[in-house]
């Protein structure tokens, strides 16, 4: 029984964690940075405690800082959040040795589950189709040049840790992979402090599409349906959307049961996400899992009326799943829209700064994740994500008119955001259709949506 | 601060004046006589006159023993450092950690225990430890204040002031800001 969770976590999925424990009955202390003293789950929580200054090496990062902080503050469990500790198995395995439950998979699964390479590797052999990719990691140059060849040009460079686009390239020829090699391993060790990469064939035009699933420690697992994030920038997730557009019927229902099954037969616990690509043809490549919660739950929380992060402390605590796939119904359709502080018209520079005036939207429908206030001044440190807006309706067109209606209406004023952005893709044919791929963004160019940004700002 | 006790009624432009006195204009003729060799310092205006006096022989550094019970009563804005906990853990105090004790810059005053590694407490400035905030086996968070430390020391105080962002207000005997605006008032 978890009586009082840790959140080591900030940012709007502070607050998500923090309203999750309330409604279980559960306490929750929130464990911050110098940085975010001001932030509204600290605010807004039975106890904070300060585990470390800005920089989250020394704070979110720390593991030492954050059991620690939940030792000291009376805490039986620690909810990770997304980002930072959430899929380190010597986290998780540490968390334990302290005898606290980390609200997540366990080391082993965790650890099982951590290499992309292994995974891949391991669901192929339970029946998922994979992306053609290279043997494992790549030793060197020369394999990658080898491994290159093999697969056929182009090919996707990926960092085996980590995610966000960083050490992510996509080369046309063996000089361009030659010189990005260089660039990506640097990311990488910058960034996740392993610099192991590896290919994968690049598909033209493919769908990214994802199946939330919620599996007990019995073995006991339902999928969750999917959620479609095609749309991207440079890697970065912008806009998500239940059910895909892209998959038909028949392809939906498939695609989810072969990935619950899949993870289940692998050992893999917890709530969780399995990432495919999905070519025109309506073909399915599994290329990644996500063990822990991600951004873009809420839209599946819409459709399914499951409280994932509810779902995660229950089996966390070693409570039985207790429902099987039938009781999972979806219905309508769902979008969230990243708010970034960004300038969309600076190449998405991220942005500082105090919201001087913060107003989320409302109406039947709509649900706004958001960390900000009037008056929050947004640090420096962490990444530029300022909340979430999700939007419901019986149908794609019912949740894209609701979607117009609540961009016009929230309000964040103070620094630049990618509202605009938002406004201008609900205007754009591609996207209308359902026909959004994950390089579309890309490959049309900023330029091509800017114009559309200032109709739209007219308008 | 008080009101002044003088046959005429305190009017809202008084209250308006003494703030100012108080708070630019004294410490500001306070830093001049400091920067000088003067020992009296006296200035008139329209409706005040202040007069700040310093006692040259007293500003030697004096023995710490002596200022074991007045140091534990100097408030919080005459501290010049505060020693603040480097983790999230457990304190526990070290043997220098007694109220009026002279410590120097680095010198340990304690640790938090962060999983059974102890993290050291260390005194940001030299001075005399004035109130200590935390006890022994307490649950203390990153960057939570233990102890402050005060210097009576003017000429401690002026070297380290700098480095430390401390504040410039006076420590010398009777060239209190309470004195001073005092005798301001009753001009």
């Amino acid at each position: 029984m978890i009586e009082r969770v840790l959140v080591a976590n900030r940012g709007e999925i502070a607050v998500r964690i923090l309203r999750a424990c309330r409604s279980m009955g559960i306490e929750a202390v929130v464990a911050h940075s110098e940085a975010d003293r001001d932030s509204r789950a600290v605010l807004m929580a039975d106890e904070a405690i300060c585990i470390g200054p800005a920089d989250s090496a020394r704070s979110y990062l720390s593991a030492a800082a954050v059991i620690s902080a939940a030792l000291v503050s009376g805490c039986d469990a620690i909810h990770p959040g997304y980002g930072f500790l959430s899929e380190d198995d010597a986290f998780a395995e540490m968390t334990r040795a302290h005898d606290l439950v980390f609200i997540g998979p366990s080391a082993e699964v965790l650890e099982r589950f951590a290499s992309k390479a292994g995974t891949r590797g391991l669901l192929a052999r339970h029946g998922l189709p994979t992306v053609p990719g290279s043997e494992g990691m790549l030793r060197d140059d020369d394999d990658a040049m080898a491994e290159a060849e093999r697969i056929g040009y182009p090919v996707l460079i990926k960092p085996s840790a980590g995610g966000g686009g960083k050490g992510m390239r996509m080369v046309r020829t063996p000089r361009e992979l030659q010189q990005a090699l260089t660039v990506c391993r640097s990311e990488a060790r910058a960034a996740f402090g392993d610099d192991s990469l590896y290919l994968e064939k690049w598909l033209e035009q493919t769908r990214h599409v994802e199946v939330q699933v919620i599996v007990d420690e019995h073995g006991r697992g339902v999928h969750v349906g999917e959620r479609d994030c095609s749309v991207q920038r440079r890697h970065q997730k912008i806009l998500e959307e239940a059910p895909s557009p892209a998959l038909d019927e028949a392809t939906r229902t498939q695609l989810a049961e072969a990935a619950v099954s899949a993870a289940v037969a692998a050992g893999y616990q917890n709530v969780g996400t399995l990432e495919f690509l999905v070519d025109g043809s309506g073909r399915y490549y599994f290329i990644e899992i996500n063990a822990r919660i991600q951004v873009e739950h809420p839209v599946t929380e819409m459709l399914s009326g499951i409280d994932i992060v509810a779902e995660q402390i229950r089996l966390a605590a070693g409570e039985p799943l207790g429902y099987g796939q039938e009781a999972v119904r979806l219905r309508g359709h769902a979008i969230e829209f990243r708010i970034n502080a960004e300038d969309v018209r600076a190449d998405f520079l991220p942005q500082v700064g105090v919201v001087t005036n913060y107003v989320p939207p409302g109406g039947a429908g709509i649900r706004m994740e958001s960390h900000l206030y009037s008056g929050y001044e947004v640090p420096p440190y962490y990444d530029s994500l300022l909340g979430k807006l999700i939007v419901w309706g019986p149908d794609r067109e019912a949740a894209m008119a609701r979607s117009r209606v609540a961009l016009q209406e929230l309000v964040v004023e103070g620094l630049a955001t990618n509202i605009p952005f938002h406004r201008a893709i609900l205007e754009d044919p591609t996207f209308l259709a359902g026909g959004f791929d994950t390089n579309l963004l890309d490959r049309r160019g900023a330029a091509a949506f800017l114009d559309a940004v200032a109709t739209s700002d007219q308008a | 601060m008080s009101q002044p006790g003088t046959e005429r009624p305190a009017l809202q432009g008084d209250v308006t004046e003494l703030a100012d006195l108080a708070e630019e204009i004294v410490p500001a003729l306070i830093a001049r006589l400091r920067a000088s060799r003067l020992a009296e310092l006296e200035v008139r205006s329209a409706g005040w006159r202040i007069r700040l006096r310093r006692d040259l022989t007293a500003s030697r550094p004096q023995p710490s023993a002596a200022l074991g019970v007045s140091a534990a009563a100097v408030s919080e804005d005459e501290a010049v450092g505060v020693a603040r906990s480097p983790a999230v853990g457990y304190f526990s105090p070290g043997e220098l950690l007694v109220v009026g004790r002279s410590v120097v810059v680095g010198d340990s005053l304690g640790s938090v225990d962060v999983l059974g590694i102890a993290q050291e407490v260390s005194a940001p400035v030299s001075g005399i430890l004035g109130v200590v905030l935390a006890e022994a086996g307490q649950a203390v968070e990153y960057g939570q204040a233990l102890a402050e430390i005060v210097s009576l020391e003017p000429e401690a105080e002026a070297a380290e002031g700098g480095a430390e962002g401390a504040t410039t207000a006076p420590r010398e005997g009777e060239m209190s800001r309470a004195d001073s605006v005092a005798t301001a008032a009753q001009a």
